[in-house]
Order: C-alpha cells, then sequence, then structure tokens
C-alpha cells in the first residue's frame, strides 16, 4: 500500500470534445506543466456523462474524477451542460450524503481557450484528492 | 355512508354501465396484514373493495400492467395519483383511459405502526381525480422523530454516514422488489439486468450494492412521489426512504420541483433553469 | 439413538465451547427480528421470533459462491475450502428446506461437490417450533413443528430443560455424555407437539397438486393469478428451497473471480436465451413456472415437493400474495 507521502492518485477526466478536451490540448500545446495523475476519456458533451460512469471509475479503483464540460450557454450542443448540471447537482448531493468525501469527484467548466485554467485545475484537484488519500469507500473488492 | 360503501358503490356503477374495463383498488389483507390488489371486472368481484388503507402498494404500478386492456378505474391516494402524474408526463399512461376514483389517505399502516413514508406525508389527498370519494383529509404532522433523524445523520462526519449506509446496504439481497414495485421504474431493460456489456456485478458485494442504490435513487430524482412501496417491500427492512427523502429534498430546494404534483410541470431532471445554482462546479 | 435431556445452562455451555472451536452461528436480534449471525457467546443468541427473516439455506447453498480464482497471469487457483461450522437455532421447515437442497443436489449422476462438501462441514442443531405464525403451514406440506428432517440433533424447549433428540452421529456426539430423557420428557414434547400442531390450520394438497398441474400449463389461471405479482425475487430468494443460480465471471484490477450466484425464476434475465430469445418473457409465465416447481417439477425431479410450508414468501411478498390461496385457486382451477 502506498503511504501518504508517495501516494500518486490515478484520476479519470471525463472532458467534453468541444471545450474541455481542446482546453487540454491547449495546455499541452503551451507546454503546461500539470501532474500526470490524469485518464483522459473523451466525451461528446457533458451530457452524455452518466452518473454510472463516475461511480464505475470509482467501483474499478479510480482515487478521483474529474467531468468537465463548456462554460453554460457555451454547449456545442446548446443545452448538454445545462441538462447535465442538474443532474450533476443531484449526484453531488447524494454522494457527500452517502459520505463519499467532498473532493472525490469534482465538476468544473473549462472552455478550449482556457488552456492555462486546465493545468491549474488539474493541478488543484490531484492536491485535493492526494489530501483524502487513496479511494477506499466505492471501490469494488471481489468475494 | 362511509368510504368504503362509497367506493364499492362508484366501482359498481362503472362496471355495469361498462364505463370501465377494471376497477383497480384494495382488496382484504392477508395472514401477513398486507391487501393485495384487487382487481374487480365485474360488479360483485367490486363488492370486495375496501378503502382502508393497509395496501402497501402503489396502485399506478398496475396501470402499467394493464394498460392495454381499455379504460380502467383506479383508487388513487396521494401518491398513488402523484405516480399516475409522472407517468402521464412521461406518455406511459394515457388520460382518457384512466378514471381516477381519488380518495384521501390517513397512511398505510405496517407492524402496528404508520408507514415511515406516511409518517411524513405532505400530500395524503390526489392531486388528480375524476371523483373524490369522501372528504379530503388533513395532512399530517410529520412525525418529529423521523425529521429528527434525518438530521443527526447528515450532521455525521462521511466516514460515519458511510459507515452506517454500508451496514444497512451490505444487507441487500438484490431481489430487485424495491424496483419491481415502484410504479415510475419501469425501464424494458434495467442498468442491473445489461448483460451485453454487463454494467453492474452480480457477485455479492458493497460497492456494486451500493452503486445499485445510488444509481436507482438518481434515477428517480424529480420522479419519486415518495409513497414509501419500496420501503415497505424491502424484504430485508434496508431504510429506503432516507435515500429518497433526500433526494427529493435536493429536488425540492434546487429546483423548486415537487413531483407528480403538477401535471403541466416537466419532470425536473428532464428540462433545466440558464440560471441553475452551480456553487459546486469550478 | 436415545433422547437426551439438557439444561438451560449445560446449553449454555455447549455453545459456549463450540464458539470457541469452530464457526457458531445463531439466530440474533436486529431491527426487522432476528437474523443470522456468527456469535461469539451463548447469550447472543434469541430464539423469540418464530423464524429468521432469512432462510438458513445460505449456509449449504451461499448468496455468492466462489468456484475459481484467477490470478494476474490467468493461472486458475482452487478456493479455500468451506469452514467446519455449526447452525444452532435453525427451525425444522429450514432444516427440511436444506434436506431438500442436499437431496435435489447429491443426486445420482449429478451431484454438486459444492453443496456436498459445505453441508458436510456444517453441524446442524434445531430446536422446535413452540409457538407459530399465521402464515406457518408446514403441516399442509409434509413438515412438523417438531420435525427432524435434515437435522443432526433436534432440540425441544421444555422450560428448564430442554429434550435433545439426535438425528445423526454428528448430532450425537454433542450430546453422548448427557442423562437419557424420562417418560415425563417425552410425555412434554408430545404434548407440546400436538398444541403446536393444532395451531397451524391451513392445509396443502400437494399429492392432488401433482396429478392436477401437469393438465394446467396452458391454463387462464395463471394469468389471473400473475396480475397482483410484480415478479420480483423476494419470494424465491428467501426461499429455503428456492435453488436455482447463475455463474458468473468478474474481473476487476486483474483478478478475476468466477462466482455462482443466487437467481430467481421472477427475474426476466433468468430464461433469457443468449441469442436474445426469451421464452417466458410473459409474467404469468414466470409466475407459473415459480409454482410448477415447487409442487410438480421438483417432485418429479427429486421426489420432494419444494415447499416447507415456513411462511417467508407470504410475509416478504410487497403485493401481499399468499401462495396457500394461490394453490387452492390452482386446484379449483379448470
Amino acid at each position: 500500500m502506498p503511504d501518504a507521502e508517495n501516494f500518486e492518485p490515478k484520476i479519470v477526466a471525463f472532458l467534453c470534445n468541444w471545450c474541455s478536451y481542446a482546453g487540454a490540448d491547449l495546455a499541452g500545446i503551451s507546454r503546461l506543466h500539470y501532474p500526470p495523475s490524469i485518464r483522459v476519456i473523451r466525451v461528446p458533451c457533458s451530457g452524455r456523462v452518466d452518473p454510472f460512469f463516475i461511480l464505475q471509475a470509482l467501483q474499478q479503483g479510480a482515487d478521483g474524477v474529474l467531468v468537465s464540460g463548456c462554460h453554460p450557454g457555451d454547449c456545442h450542443y446548446l443545452t448538454g451542460n445545462f441538462v447535465a448540471r442538474r443532474r450533476f447537482a443531484v449526484l453531488n448531493d447524494l454522494l457527500q450524503f452517502c459520505g463519499i468525501e467532498p473532493g472525490r469527484v469534482t465538476f468544473a467548466w473549462v472552455s478550449a481557450s482556457e488552456g492555462e485554467r486546465f493545468a491549474k485545475l488539474v493541478t488543484e484537484v490531484t492536491e485535493k484528492v492526494k489530501k483524502l488519500g487513496p479511494n477506499r469507500k466505492l471501490k469494488k473488492e471481489l468475494p | 355512508m362511509d368510504r368504503s360503501e362509497k367506493l364499492r358503490q362508484r366501482a359498481r356503477e362503472l362496471l355495469e354501465k361498462k364505463e370501465v374495463v377494471m376497477v383497480i383498488g384494495f382488496g382484504p389483507p392477508s395472514d401477513s396484514g398486507i391487501s393485495p390488489v384487487l382487481f374487480a371486472t365485474t360488479p360483485e368481484e367490486a363488492e370486495n373493495l375496501t378503502a382502508s388503507t393497509s395496501c402497501a402498494q402503489n396502485l399506478a404500478n398496475y396501470l402499467l400492467k394493464v394498460r392495454d386492456r381499455g379504460r380502467v378505474a383506479v383508487v388513487a391516494r396521494g401518491c398513488d395519483a402523484r405516480s399516475i402524474t409522472v407517468l402521464l408526463q412521461e406518455n406511459q399512461l394515457k388520460r382518457e383511459n384512466l378514471h381516477i376514483l381519488g380518495i384521501g389517505c390517513e397512511g398505510v399502516i405496517e407492524n402496528g405502526r404508520k408507514s415511515t413514508a406516511c409518517a411524513v406525508c405532505r400530500h395524503p389527498n390526489p392531486t388528480i381525480y375524476d371523483e373524490l370519494i369522501g372528504e379530503p383529509v388533513p395532512a399530517p404532522e410529520p412525525d418529529p422523530e423521523i425529521l429528527k433523524a434525518d438530521q443527526e445523520f447528515e450532521q455525521l462526519s462521511p466516514d460515519e454516514r458511510w459507515e452506517r449506509l454500508s451496514a444497512e446496504l451490505d444487507r441487500c439481497i438484490r431481489c430487485y422488489a424495491c424496483r419491481q414495485v415502484c410504479p415510475n421504474c419501469y425501464c424494458p431493460v434495467c442498468f442491473v439486468d445489461a448483460s451485453m456489456p454487463q454494467l453492474l456485478g452480480r457477485t455479492h458485494n458493497l460497492s456494486d450494492n451500493m452503486v445499485y442504490h445510488i444509481i436507482r435513487a438518481l434515477h428517480m430524482a424529480g420522479r419519486c412521489v415518495e409513497c414509501g412501496a419500496c420501503h415497505r417491500a424491502c424484504p430485508v427492512g434496508i431504510d429506503l426512504m432516507r435515500f429518497n427523502r433526500r433526494v427529493a429534498k435536493t429536488v425540492r430546494e434546487r429546483f423548486g420541483c415537487d413531483a407528480g404534483t403538477d401535471l403541466n410541470q416537466a419532470p425536473a431532471l428532464t428540462g433545466f433553469k440558464p440560471d441553475d445554482p452551480q456553487e459546486f462546479i469550478q | 439413538m436415545k433422547p437426551r435431556i439438557i439444561t438451560r445452562k449445560q446449553l449454555s455451555e455447549l455453545l459456549d465451547r463450540l464458539a470457541q472451536e469452530v464457526c457458531l452461528y445463531a439466530p440474533v436480534r436486529d431491527r426487522t427480528g432476528t437474523s443470522w449471525a456468527k456469535i461469539s457467546r451463548a447469550d447472543e443468541v434469541c430464539l423469540e421470533a418464530v423464524n429468521t427473516v432469512e432462510p438458513a439455506k445460505g449456509f449449504v447453498f451461499p448468496r455468492c459462491e466462489v468456484l475459481l480464482r484467477f490470478d494476474p497471469q490467468g493461472n486458475p487457483v482452487e478456493p479455500e475450502p468451506p469452514p467446519e461450522q455449526v447452525v444452532f437455532g435453525i427451525r425444522p421447515c429450514d432444516a427440511r428446506g436444506i434436506a431438500f437442497l442436499v437431496k435435489f443436489y447429491t443426486q445420482e449422476g449429478r451431484t454438486d461437490p459444492y453443496v456436498k462438501a459445505r453441508r458436510q462441514k456444517t453441524t446442524l442443531i434445531g430446536v422446535a417450533c413452540s409457538r407459530t405464525a399465521p402464515t406457518c403451514f408446514c403441516l399442509g406440506v409434509g413438515g412438523s413443528p417438531q420435525g427432524s428432517e435434515g437435522l443432526d440433533l433436534l432440540l425441544v424447549d421444555l422450560g428448564d430443560e430442554l429434550l435433545a433428540e439426535p438425528v445423526t452421529d454428528k448430532g450425537e456426539k454433542l450430546v453422548a455424555d448427557l442423562p437419557a430423557a424420562g417418560e415425563k420428557h417425552l410425555t412434554a414434547a408430545a404434548e407440546q407437539k400436538k398444541k403446536v400442531e393444532a395451531e397451524i390450520s391451513l392445509r396443502i394438497d400437494t399429492g392432488r397438486l401433482r396429478e392436477l398441474l401437469p393438465g394446467l400449463y396452458e391454463s387462464g389461471v395463471w394469468q389471473a393469478l400473475a396480475l397482483t405479482c410484480v415478479n420480483c425475487g423476494a419470494c424465491t430468494f428467501l426461499c429455503p428451497t428456492c435453488h436455482c443460480f447463475d455463474v458468473t465471471d468478474e474481473t476487476i484490477r486483474g483478478r478475476t473471480v468466477r462466482c455462482r450466484v443466487w437467481d430467481s425464476c421472477q427475474f426476466t434475465l433468468y430464461s433469457r436465451h443468449a441469442s436474445g430469445h426469451n421464452p417466458r418473457l410473459d409474467p404469468a409465465s414466470r409466475y407459473r413456472n415459480r409454482i410448477m416447481d415447487k409442487f410438480y417439477y421438483t417432485v418429479e425431479q427429486a421426489g420432494m415437493v419444494s415447499c416447507v410450508g415456513c411462511g417467508r414468501c407470504i410475509i416478504s411478498c410487497p403485493a401481499g400474495i399468499d401462495i396457500r390461496q394461490t394453490v387452492r385457486k390452482v386446484q379449483d382451477a379448470k
């Protein structure tokens, strides 16, 4: 088991194709540094992110989950992120109610032009998850 | 004339005049104390209908089963009516095929006590009906014990809350009684039954149990009418209303929606407002 | 094997000793009634409820049995053998359920090694019923409140003392040092039996059912009966004799287990073919299968009705269905 000092969290990031994924791309092109903790899954829209995806990432052993899409009003599909926002609000409340630590799952809006913001976000999320330690609660253990 | 007699009389009339092909209501309780649902298709069968509320089920669930049989009358308490409203909003039922016999509800009695859901009932009277049998009943004072327990639970630390819910959900035997009795759980293939690919594990482990119950509660967000049928159906006594109350509260507070109370207001999670609160998003 | 007599104190000592030596399971109080739990001291036992919420079948046929494990290289690893266990406080109906499972799963030419191995490692100490619930009907399906079928040792509570009737050598060993029961003890037990039996009124004519059911396969009665049923799995999962399973492989982070888990004929997935075709898509056909299986198929296959009259399906049914009423309606069907 990794001790707290050397704990390198694994974070699954669901990034929308039109904004956040492009933002991550821009961070790369701009040669910005951020921790190598995230595993990116590109989705067409934040509205495509079923809460089940987030839970399944935690079940499979991810230490944190980041969900990011276009800023409200900027959705490529006009309203995808608005609908997603309601869904995420209920999920976020329920997860905290169940005792999943705040910070284990992060929601954010990052546009295609915000490479710097993306790098900063990943750094912050990684720090937060590092502080929380490995995900033990929803991680699935076989019988 | 008492409510039961009035109900039977109306049921008989509806069946005699062939206005409906069936009346769905409650029969007398069986040895387990629960009233099986009564499907009366003749005036004689309607004789066993009773207004007593030992029926643990949400009758809207059965409307889905008989929706291709023609016009059906259904006895509807507050929660039955709210579920019917949600099903109408989601185009699962046709209003013209329903004759709703509204009835005020005094709560389901379970093991000598008012059922948990009924103890904090906010809508004992039907929100939608064609005729009301008897008088509306006043909403009960919410049971302070339940409200206090909820408050205490939310004040626990995340770890303590997780421990409590883990102990509770580890007992889940995944019989899916909670899903089957829910009128608003009607997907042709539930995500737990998807097998190509398999979405949720089938072995006994806490993680899968938790995910099942979290996703179930999420799927019910803005649609759950807090009737408590799932809570009463659970054979191992898991406190499912704890989840349902929390989700319904979130939806009420954040989006101002109360499931099934207004036929013209779309279910909360199918719509949005551009200025919905988003304090949790970075 | 001679019936013996055991005092409450001696029984406590016996349980305390067993808890030290092996895994000892007994009914303990919980929020919904009593449930099975591993105990470490005799005073944790609670026999006040007529029966536990869940049956005892899990001791020989667990909800999730690991058949194989694979290491990250993909090599199979044999799972650990079942533990030596003693189950105390099992009621005669549940013991009959286990007797059925063992009979069903250890037939000539098709023996299930897992159930067999678990039963061999298990000692069942039953406690006869001194009272009944309105949902009890063991007498109607060939059981008895003092039945010993499936048990290793049966105890009958006579107040300060208990009558201990060994059924197998395993049971005999536990009480071999105790004094033999006298005439008054046997009379007291017989009287209790008579009293409790008188409380159970509803009976089912299972012999007639077996003759009737094959002719009722196409009957319209199932549609009418199944209308109330919501097709959940509560009745089958809580049934002491329901014995269907599914085998599932699950892999996570490189490790794999092959498990068999309880399955229920009430689920649509249960009968779905690999092609996607489902011969039992209609809820009524699933309802029919359950009744047919209990009173006809298993009689043909294992020579025993697979209903022990514990009443759990009646108690647990969210729709308030009573299997005794179902049987009555089936018997009256044309």
